[in-house]
C-alpha cells in the first residue's frame, strides 16, 4: 500500500477529531475560567493543588458522564442522585466490614450496573417515557439507600480515603482512566451504536443496529458511573450519608446541556460534557475566590446554561436562513 | 428458461386499520435482472418493499428467499439472507462519519472492538463505488442531500447484497450522480444481484431496467419485460380506476373573480409561483408527494415564511404572515395529518369543534356554554357527525373524524378553504359526503384549493389542476384536458406539458 493511499485510508483519529470540534468553543471558555482560578489561586498548580482540585471536579465529571450517555442514546435520568447516594451507602457500610475493599467495591459495581440496567429494560422493553421511569427509580434506589443507613455514618477505611482524596492527584488519574474507558467502549460496535440508536431508532433498526441492546448497555453503564461517583464522595468524607448524592441529578443535566450534548438523542459528545462538567467546577471555585456569597453560583450557573443552549441556536439560525 | 428468483413475494395482502393497501400481490425478483416497480402515491410501493426486507409483516402470503419460505421475516434474517435496501427517506447518523455510516449494523470486528482499518478499506472501496470521493471521517450531517443518497447507497453495497432495493433513490440526486448510480447498478447487476428500482422518473426506467411490475391500488396490473413498452402504457396501467357515482356532478360556477392572487411566491422548497385563485372554483393541487404542495398551502396560511413579488387576499395587498392574520384574512386550513395537525384527538366532539371560534374570542371573555351547545349541535346536524359530543374525538372513525376537523371552520365562514389531503383514509361514503360539500362550497362562491395525492379526485372534483414538481407549478390543466394521464405525465415529467393558465 503506498503513502498517499494509507494515508486517505486514516479513519479513527479523524473522525474522533470531527465528532468532538463543536467542543472547541467550550474548551476555550473552560481555558478562560481555569487561567483566572490559577491567577486567583496559583496554589492550584502544585501537585495538591491539582489533587484537592480534581477531587472536587470528579463525582460531577462522572455523574455528567453518566447523564450524557443517556442523552446521546436518546434517554435522561432523574436517578443519577439517587445512585450516588446508593453507591455512598453501600461503600459505607461494608468497605470496613467482612466484605472488605475488594468486596464492598465490587458490591458498589453490581449494585451500579444492576440498577442501571434495571431502569434501562423498563424504559426500552416497556417502552416507558425514560423520565418518569427514572423519577420512579429515582425514589426507590433513594429509599433503598435510606433503608441501608438510615442516617449519616458508616466508615470507609482511613488507607482508601487517603489514597483516593489525599494529597496525591489520583482523582486526575482517574478522570483519564474513565475517559478512555469511554474512547474504549465508543470503539465497540455496542458504543457506537448508541449514536445511531439515540438519533435515528427505526432507521437503526433497520440497517441491522442492535437499538435496544445499545440503549439497556448505556443505562447499565450510567448505574455504574453514578454509584462509582458514590463511592469516591464517600471515600472523601470518610462515610456515608443516604442524601448526599441529590444535587447530582440537576447538576449532571446541567453539565451535559453545557456541553452542547442534545436532549432529542444522537448530539453531542463526551467531551462536551465533561469540558462542561470542569466549568460548573471551575466557576464554582471562582466565585468563592471573588468573595461571591455562595449562594451567587446557582444564579451565574443558570444564566450560563442558558447562555451556552442559546448561542449556537442562534448561530445555526443565522446560517442557514 | 428462467432462473429462480433469488426474491419473491407470493399473495402477499396487507391492510392498515382496515384499509387495504396490498391485495395478492406477487413479484420475483430474479439475479442479474434490474425490475422495476411503478405505481401512483399510496399504490402500495413502500409496503410492499418493506415486506420484502422484514420490516413489516404481511397479513396473507409468504416471502421466498432461494428455496426458504418465510411467514415472518424479520430485518436481521433479510440481512442474514443478502437483502439490502435503500430507504426513501434517510435513515444515517449525522454525528457519525460517512464509514462509520456505511459499516453500521454490520461493522467489522477485531478483538470485540471495531476494526477500523478494515472498515475504512471497505467503506472506502464501496464509496469509490458510487463516486464518493469525500473523506472517510467526513461526518454525514457535513454532507448535501444529494452525497447523502449516496452514503446511502453505498452503505447498502458495503453489504455485498445478493438482492438489492432502491426506494426512489435519484430523487434528490444531481444528474451527474444520477449518471453515476446507473453505470454502477449496471456493473452490480451484471455480477448476479437481483435488484429492484423504484422511481417515477419514467424515462430513467425505460432505460435501466429489464422487467416491469405495475401497482394500482395495492394490485398488480402488469408484470412483464419493458422489451417493447412505451412510456405512455406504462401510465395507462398505473392509472385508471372505477369511480362510479363517487364524484358529485361538475357544473362551472358563474363567479370567478380572483380571490387571491400572488406573484413570485417562494417559501420553503417553493420557488417563484404564480397562482391566482378564484371565487367559485375547485383548484386541484396534484404532484408526486412531498414536491412542495405542503408548503405550498402553508405559506398562503400565514404559517411558514414566505416572501412574493406581488401579492392580494380578499382585496388587501398583504401576504399573511400568521395563521391569526390568514384567518382574518377569511383564510381556513385543514391539515393532512389530522391525528396530529387537524385535531385534539384526547378532547371532546364539541371542544374541537368550538376551538376556531375560542380562538378568535376575545382573550377572557366569558364563554356562553348554552350558544356553544346550540352551535356544535347545528355544526353536528350539518355534516351528520353522529353520536354525543362530549366524547373523545379519537372514538370516532377516521371519516367522522375528517368531517370535524371541516366543520370546526365552518362557523368563521371562511371565503378560501386550504384543504391538505382532506380523504386519506377516509371511508367511501364520507368521501362522497365531502365531495358534495366542496361543490356545495364552490357554488356559494367560496374558493377551495384542494392538495391531494389522489388522481381520480383531481379530475373529477376539480375546475383546474396545477401540478407541482420540485417547488414548482409544472403544469397548470384547464377542465378541458384533465385526465389521470394528464396529471401523471405532468407529474412525472414524462412529456412537455403546458396549458395556458
Amino acid at each position: 500500500m503506498s503513502a498517499t493511499e494509507s494515508a486517505s485510508l486514516r479513519l479513527y483519529w479523524p473522525a474522533q477529531r470531527q465528532r468532538n470540534r463543536g467542543a472547541g468553543g467550550l474548551l476555550i471558555v473552560v481555558a478562560a475560567f481555569l487561567a483566572l482560578y490559577a491567577y486567583l489561586f496559583p496554589g492550584l498548580l502544585s501537585v495538591g493543588g491539582v489533587a484537592k482540585f480534581s477531587q472536587s471536579w470528579l463525582p460531577l465529571a462522572l455523574v455528567s458522564m453518566a447523564q450524557a450517555i443517556l442523552m446521546l442514546a436518546g434517554g435522561v435520568s432523574l436517578a443519577i442522585g439517587a445512585m450516588v447516594s446508593l453507591g455512598a451507602v453501600i461503600a459505607a457500610t461494608t468497605m470496613a466490614g467482612p466484605l472488605g475493599v475488594a468486596g464492598g467495591s465490587a458490591l458498589v459495581i453490581v449494585a451500579g450496573l444492576g440498577a442501571g440496567a434495571a431502569c434501562g429494560v423498563i424504559v426500552v422493553r416497556l417502552g416507558l417515557p425514560a423520565i418518569v421511569v427514572t423519577l420512579a427509580a429515582s425514589f426507590i434506589i433513594g429509599g433503598g439507600a435510606l433503608l441501608i443507613l438510615p442516617r449519616p455514618g458508616g466508615t470507609i477505611p482511613a488507607w482508601l480515603s487517603d489514597w483516593l482524596a489525599g494529597d496525591t492527584p489520583v482523582a486526575a488519574l482517574l478522570v483519564v482512566l474513565a475517559v478512555m474507558f469511554w474512547k474504549l467502549y465508543l470503539a465497540t460496535p455496542l458504543g457506537l451504536s448508541l449514536y445511531a440508536a439515540g438519533e435515528n431508532p427505526d432507521a437503526a433498526y433497520r440497517a441491522g443496529v442492535p437499538v435496544d441492546a445499545a440503549r439497556i448497555a448505556a443505562y447499565a453503564v450510567s448505574g455504574l458511573l453514578s454509584t462509582c461517583a458514590g463511592l469516591f464522595v464517600a471515600a472523601k468524607t470518610g462515610s456515608g450519608d443516604p442524601v448526599i448524592g441529590e444535587a447530582f441529578t440537576l447538576n449532571s443535566i446541567a453539565a451535559a446541556v453545557l456541553g452542547g450534548v442534545g436532549f432529542l438523542g444522537g448530539r453531542g459528545a463526551m467531551r462536551g460534557a465533561l469540558a462542561g462538567s470542569l466549568l460548573l467546577s471551575v466557576m464554582i471555585n471562582v466565585m468563592y475566590f471573588l468573595g461571591f456569597p455562595p449562594v451567587a453560583h446557582y444564579i451565574a450557573q443558570g444564566l450560563i446554561i442558558i447562555g451556552a443552549v442559546a448561542l449556537p441556536e442562534f448561530t445555526a439560525r443565522r446560517s442557514s436562513p | 428458461m428462467t432462473p429462480a428468483p433469488t426474491l419473491a413475494a407470493r399473495g402477499v395482502s396487507k391492510s392498515f386499520f382496515g384499509n387495504v393497501v396490498l391485495r395478492d400481490v406477487s413479484i420475483a425478483l430474479q439475479p442479474g435482472r434490474i425490475h422495476a416497480l411503478l405505481g401512483e402515491n399510496g399504490a402500495g410501493k413502500s409496503t410492499l418493499i418493506n415486506i420484502l426486507s422484514g420490516a413489516l409483516l404481511p397479513d396473507q402470503g409468504v416471502v421466498e428467499i432461494d428455496d426458504r419460505t418465510f411467514r415472518g421475516l424479520n430485518p436481521r434474517d433479510a440481512h442474514r439472507a443478502g437483502i439490502a435496501v435503500v430507504q426513501q427517506e434517510l435513515g444515517l447518523t449525522s454525528q457519525l462519519s460517512i464509514a462509520e455510516n456505511i459499516g453500521l449494523g454490520a461493522l467489522p470486528r477485531a478483538y470485540g472492538l471495531i476494526d477500523y482499518r478494515g472498515l475504512a478499506r471497505r467503506a472506502r472501496a464501496a464509496m469509490d463505488l458510487v463516486g464518493l470521493n469525500e473523506h472517510l471521517a467526513t461526518p454525514v450531517g457535513d454532507l448535501p442531500l444529494g452525497r447523502r443518497q449516496m452514503v446511502e447507497i453505498a452503505k447498502a453495497l458495503f453489504r455485498e447484497p445478493r438482492v438489492l432495493i432502491l426506494d426512489e433513490p435519484t430523487s434528490s440526486l444531481s444528474a451527474h450522480e444520477v449518471e453515476t448510480l446507473t453505470g454502477l447498478l449496471d456493473r452490480v447487476s451484471a455480477k448476479g444481484t437481483a435488484i429492484l428500482y423504484i422511481s417515477h422518473r419514467l424515462n430513467e426506467v425505460m432505460r435501466l431496467c429489464q422487467h416491469v411490475t405495475v401497482l394500482k391500488d395495492g394490485a398488480v396490473t402488469a408484470d412483464r419485460s419493458l422489451e417493447g413498452v412505451e412510456a405512455a402504457d406504462l401510465v395507462r396501467l398505473m392509472v385508471g380506476r372505477d369511480t362510479g357515482q363517487l364524484f358529485p356532478q361538475w357544473t362551472p360556477s358563474a363567479d370567478c373573480d380572483p380571490i387571491v392572487s400572488v406573484t413570485g411566491l417562494c417559501s420553503g422548497v417553493l420557488r417563484d409561483i404564480d397562482i391566482s385563485i378564484r371565487r367559485g372554483e375547485v383548484l386541484g393541487i396534484g404532484g408526486l408527494v412531498g414536491q412542495g404542495q405542503d408548503d405550498f398551502l402553508l405559506s398562503l396560511y400565514g404559517a411558514l415564511p414566505a416572501s412574493a413579488r406581488s401579492a392580494e387576499f380578499n382585496g388587501r395587498p398583504i401576504l399573511p404572515e400568521s395563521v391569526r392574520n390568514a384567518n382574518a384574512l377569511g383564510l381556513a386550513y385543514v391539515p393532512a395529518d389530522r391525528k396530529r395537525e387537524g385535531l385534539h384527538l384526547i378532547h371532546a366532539i364539541g371542544w374541537n369543534l368550538m376551538l376556531p371560534s375560542l380562538a378568535q374570542a376575545f382573550g377572557l371573555s366569558l364563554r356562553d356554554r348554552a350558544r356553544e351547545r346550540a352551535l356544535t349541535g347545528t355544526l353536528a346536524d350539518r355534516f351528520a357527525i353522529k353520536g354525543d359530543l362530549t366524547r373523545q374525538v379519537q372514538a370516532l372513525s377516521g371519516g367522522n373524524q375528517q368531517k370535524v376537523a371541516l366543520a370546526k371552520w365552518t362557523p368563521a365562514e371562511p371565503q378560501v378553504w386550504l384543504l391538505n389531503d382532506p380523504t386519506r383514509g377516509v371511508d367511501v361514503e364520507t368521501k362522497r359526503e365531502i365531495y358534495a360539500l366542496l361543490r356545495r362550497l364552490a357554488a356559494d362562491g367560496k374558493a377551495i384549493v384542494l392538495s391531494s395525492s389522489d388522481t381520480p379526485e383531481l379530475v373529477h372534483l376539480c375546475d383546474r389542476v396545477a401540478v407541482m414538481r420540485e417547488g414548482r407549478i409544472a403544469a397548470t390543466i384547464e377542465r378541458e384536458a384533465l385526465s389521470e394521464e394528464a396529471i401523471v405525465a405532468a407529474a412525472m415529467g414524462a412529456e412537455p406539458l403546458r396549458t395556458a393558465a
